[in-house]
């Protein structure tokens, strides 16, 4: 869908990760050499099980790692062709990366008007906060509605979509997202994954998509990566990845049943692979 | 017991009440954002009045002026006390980051008697000692400036935590991870809310220093405004403020009551049986925040 | 080096559950025990009664104080009142007539009884509550004591204890005291050391961990909260009473105020939560350490020839006190405990240490 836009940046992605190792309280090494590269204005999705890794990575670029006891012990990460060596969280959101983690957490004991104002950059204007504000409320016209109620009573989907909102507001470049699908009802996950989509194609904003729902996610994105223990064991478009049978099998809950014997050879080649 | 006396106590009882609200705005600040009961208030109050006096005995510094100077001074102790000590232990139990607040009073109270002695000190703001008659009332002068300095703060905190900085320091109270998520600085944030706790303190210093001069007994607010957070909630300043009432009424009135029979001095044991009384009943106080169940 | 692993093979649960698996443990205790019962052939009586008798006995106090903090994770900023129960309980007793090996055991009683009072704060609330409950407590009690000429005969009095008698022999030499001193501190090591690999000692680690998740394995997390304080308070009660009777000879309010709870928890942080080895360090440390930064500055300012203002010099040791807290749970919070497992680690493996991971 946006394969104008990526062949066109092919040579200069927004967002490089050169095998990159995490290390937690610097002995357990939860990711194990992880490459990949997100195409300026592009949407890539980052999928696989509980534990693979995956919200480990998004901590890595974001800075939130180090909160955790965890470091990135090896390789590089690039954005806009910057080396992000050891920055600060608040200076990588100053760069323009921005982490919706997972589970929503907003700011439960301030309203959603608080919630979008607390993460506008200090340098802004009370005139562009008030205008990026309403922006904010276009795209969630249901944010509007509830805008002076506390946002820990907003319902799931609300706090779900106020937590991108929030994102939106510190002006990001590339907006990261951790499940945002967790316990939401599919008609809002469908409209929430429309609302990103509508925001990537309008403003050019680069997304990486973290998802479990490997359904939902491979209906927006243009390409996508598959981890599993910490390694990336396939990369490839949207499609390829949909019409993949081991993908069918395992993440999309579809496909024919397989025998035995073809499980234990995947398995064998995954485990070549990685 | 007529009731204009009653009365009397009641009025006079909740002035001085709103004084250990001002005590306990201070403890509030910190434990808003991070959760740091600090024990270390009551020395800090005591080094605010002596870096006050340092100003204005010392160096001959109008009071007028002292006071501003001893506020910006504490606002960078604060600082550097949460940036220093307490950065390094968050996430650690909460037995040590107490004892680094118990650490932390030893210290204060020690080094500032060390430097400037243990004598006792007016702090001659200049408010009469005359009483004030409101009708068939006797009011104590200072305690109703006091107390208007309380509310004159709590509104004041009440703005700023609709300011953009201090929505900032709200979301920080709410959410670490989250707030780094969105690129504000955690540490930062808790370290102001020591800075503003500091300079709490210097307002109490003053204050309380003119009701009973300055000396290492203005530590021992610690005990009175502790009680008034827990019962205000900790982390709720409207909480503070109206539990500073509360405790400064049944403190008089019930004293009045009960010095006779016990012999004296059971203002103290009244502060300790209320914030038993608190703990055991309510724990999260009047205001203290109850977590918001997700719908 | 020193500390030698290799050729222990436990072939049975009993060999396996030893105190000291490791030799070098036991002997090094075994001479502390032996350095311990020679003290006062070797030290000055001067020392003896001045140092190595407080330090043994607010051990003691502390392996008490770590039994509750330490091991079940309770807070308990109230611990010097309940010693406070067990001086003034063991000293009224004495005074009634009663013999002293009675009196001590009526005191442990008295304060175990007034510290499962605590154990029911403790079981409405936890961490920074339960400090500020027990903490208040500390507060009733210091009021109290100030406030109750029945027990302690009235605001800043002080009450005598009667000669010290056990066994019907009268104890009075400084070596019959340190003796006592000495013999308690030993039981309360023993019964601590014991506990760790006991039920007790692992229920009580299931609750400071997780209490619901404790009770979730059976564990019965309010009964083993309320053994926790009785028996620590058990043990205060008793090392109070020997403190005022092989110490201070006479019981007064302010050796049990606030900021003595506030000195025995210090002991037991500086020293390392659930440490034994720590409260002996943290213990010695904490006493010892304000005189050395009195001699300390004043020898420096001699050295400069400085004048100090003797009021200047009396706050410095409680400025040094505070800093010296400070400075432990910013360098190694886990106390002096975990520094000494350190270097025993360091030498568990000498010179393999590469083989440590």
């Amino acid at each position: 869908m946006n394969s104008t836009t990526e062949t066109d940046s092919v040579s200069d992605p927004i967002l490089t990760l050169n095998s990159i190792e995490v290390l937690y309280d610097s002995v357990l090494l939860a990711i194990k050499g992880v490459s990949l590269e997100v195409p300026r204005g592009g949407m890539v999705a980052l999928l696989g099980a509980n534990g693979a890794g995956k919200s480990t990575t998004l901590k890595a670029i974001s800075g939130l790692l180090k909160a955790e006891r965890g470091k990135v012990s090896r390789g590089e990460i690039k954005f806009d062709g910057q080396v992000i060596g050891d920055s600060l969280p608040q200076d990588r959101v100053a760069m323009g990366i921005c982490h919706v983690i997972e589970g929503r957490r907003v700011f439960e004991h301030l309203t959603p008007d608080e919630n979008l104002e607390a993460a506008a950059p200090i340098s802004m204007s009370r005139q562009q906060i008030k205008s990026e504000k309403e922006r904010m409320y276009d795209y969630f016209p249901r944010l509007a509605e509830r805008k002076s109620a506390e946002a820990g009573y907003l319902s799931g989907g609300e706090q779900q979509m106020l937590a991108i909102g929030r994102a939106l507001m510190t002006q990001p470049r590339l907006l990261m997202l951790d499940e945002p699908s967790l316990g939401l009802a599919p008609f809002l996950v469908a409209e929430i994954f429309d609302i990103i989509q509508k925001i990537n194609r309008e403003q050019g904003l680069s997304v990486l998509l973290v998802e479990q729902n490997a359904v939902a996610a491979l209906k927006i994105v243009s390409q996508g990566y598959l981890i599993e223990n910490g390694r990336v064991v396939m990369h490839d478009t949207a499609e390829a990845l949909k019409a993949n049978s081991d993908i069918q099998e395992f993440y999309l809950g579809g496909g024919e049943a397989k025998n035995f014997h073809d499980i234990k050879h995947y398995r064998r080649r995954k485990r070549w692979l990685s | 017991m007529d009731w204009i006396f009653l009365a009397e106590l009641s009025v006079n009882g909740a002035l001085t009440g709103l004084l250990y609200s001002l005590f306990a705005i201070g403890l509030v600040l910190v434990y808003k954002s991070s959760s740091v009961p600090n024990l270390a208030q009551g020395a800090l109050t005591m080094l605010g009045a002596y870096v006050v006096l340092a100003f204005s005995i010392q160096l001959g510094v109008p009071l007028w002026l002292a006071i501003p100077v001893a506020i910006v001074i504490m606002f960078f102790v604060g600082l550097g006390i949460e940036k220093v000590a307490l950065r390094r232990l968050a996430g650690r139990p909460i037995v040590m980051i107490l004892m680094m607040t118990l650490g932390l009073d030893i210290f204060i109270r020690g080094s500032t008697l060390a430097v400037w002695g243990g004598t006792s000190r007016p702090m001659e703001l200049g408010v009469s000692y005359d009483p004030f008659f409101a009708g068939p009332l006797l009011l104590s002068r200072i305690n109703m400036v006091g107390a208007a300095v309380s509310v004159a703060l709590f509104v004041a905190f009440i703005f700023f935590f609709r300011s953009r900085l201090g929505i900032r320091l709200r979301a920080i109270s709410d959410d670490y991870m989250a707030s780094w998520s969105v690129g504000i600085s955690v540490e930062r944030g808790v370290g102001l809310s020591w800075a503003l706790a500091s300079v709490v303190a210097v307002i109490t210093g003053v204050i309380w220093g003119e009701i009973q001069s300055v000396d290492q007994s203005l530590s021992l607010l610690l005990l009175k405004g502790l009680t008034v957070a827990v019962l205000g909630g900790l982390d709720s300043i409207l909480g503070a403020v109206l539990a500073g009432i509360l405790l400064g009424i049944v403190e008089n009135v019930g004293s009045a009551y009960l010095d006779p029979i016990v012999g004296g001095g059971s203002r103290d044991l009244l502060v300790a049986i209320v914030l038993i009384l608190t703990v055991m009943v309510r724990p999260h106080g009047l205001f203290g925040r109850h977590d918001i169940e997700r719908v | 080096m020193f500390y030698r692993q290799s050729g222990i093979r436990h072939r049975s649960y009993v060999s396996d559950s030893k105190l000291f698996p490791i030799p070098m443990d036991r002997n090094l205790v075994l001479f502390l025990f032996l350095l311990g019962l020679a003290a006062p052939l070797l030290i000055d009586t001067l020392y003896l009664n001045s140092y190595v008798l407080p330090w043994l006995i607010w051990t003691a106090a502390a392996l008490g104080l770590n039994l509750v903090t330490g091991w079940a994770g309770q807070l308990h900023l109230g611990y010097a009142a309940i010693m406070a129960v067990g001086a003034y309980s063991a000293v009224h007793a004495a005074r009634f007539g009663i013999p002293w090996e009675f009196a001590l055991l009526i005191a442990g009683l008295a304060s175990a009884a007034i510290g499962s009072v605590f154990a029911f704060a403790a079981m409405r609330v936890k961490g920074l509550y339960l400090a500020l409950t027990t903490l208040a407590m500390q507060f009733v009690m210091d009021w109290v004591l100030s406030h109750v000429p029945a027990i302690t005969g009235g605001s800043h009095a002080s009450l005598q204890s009667p000669p010290f008698k056990l066994l019907g022999q009268p104890i009075t030499s400084d070596a019959g005291l340190y003796y006592v001193a000495f013999g308690w501190c030993v039981i309360v090591t023993i019964f601590v050391l014991n506990m760790r690999r006991t039920g007790l000692g692992r229920a009580l680690v299931a609750v400071r961990e997780k209490d619901y998740a404790a009770a979730i394995l059976g564990v019965n997390s309010l009964y083993y909260k309320i053994v926790a304080f009785a028996t620590s308070s058990f043990i205060a009660g008793i090392t109070g009473a020997l403190l005022v009777v092989t110490f201070f000879f006479l019981a007064s309010p302010e050796q049990f105020s606030v900021t003595v709870s506030v000195q025995v928890l210090a002991m037991v942080i500086v020293g390392g939560l659930a440490s034994i080895i720590g409260s002996y360090l943290g213990a010695a440390l904490i006493l010892l350490m304000p005189g050395f930064a009195n001699s300390l500055f004043s020898a420096t300012a001699d050295f400069l020839g400085w004048q100090m203002d003797p009021e200047t010099l009396a706050h410095i040791p409680n400025a040094a006190y505070g800093a010296l807290i400070i400075i432990f749970l910013m360098v190694e919070p886990l106390g002096l405990g975990k520094i000494y497992n350190n270097i025993r680690d360091y030498f568990l493996v000498w010179p393999f240490d590469q083989m440590k991971k």
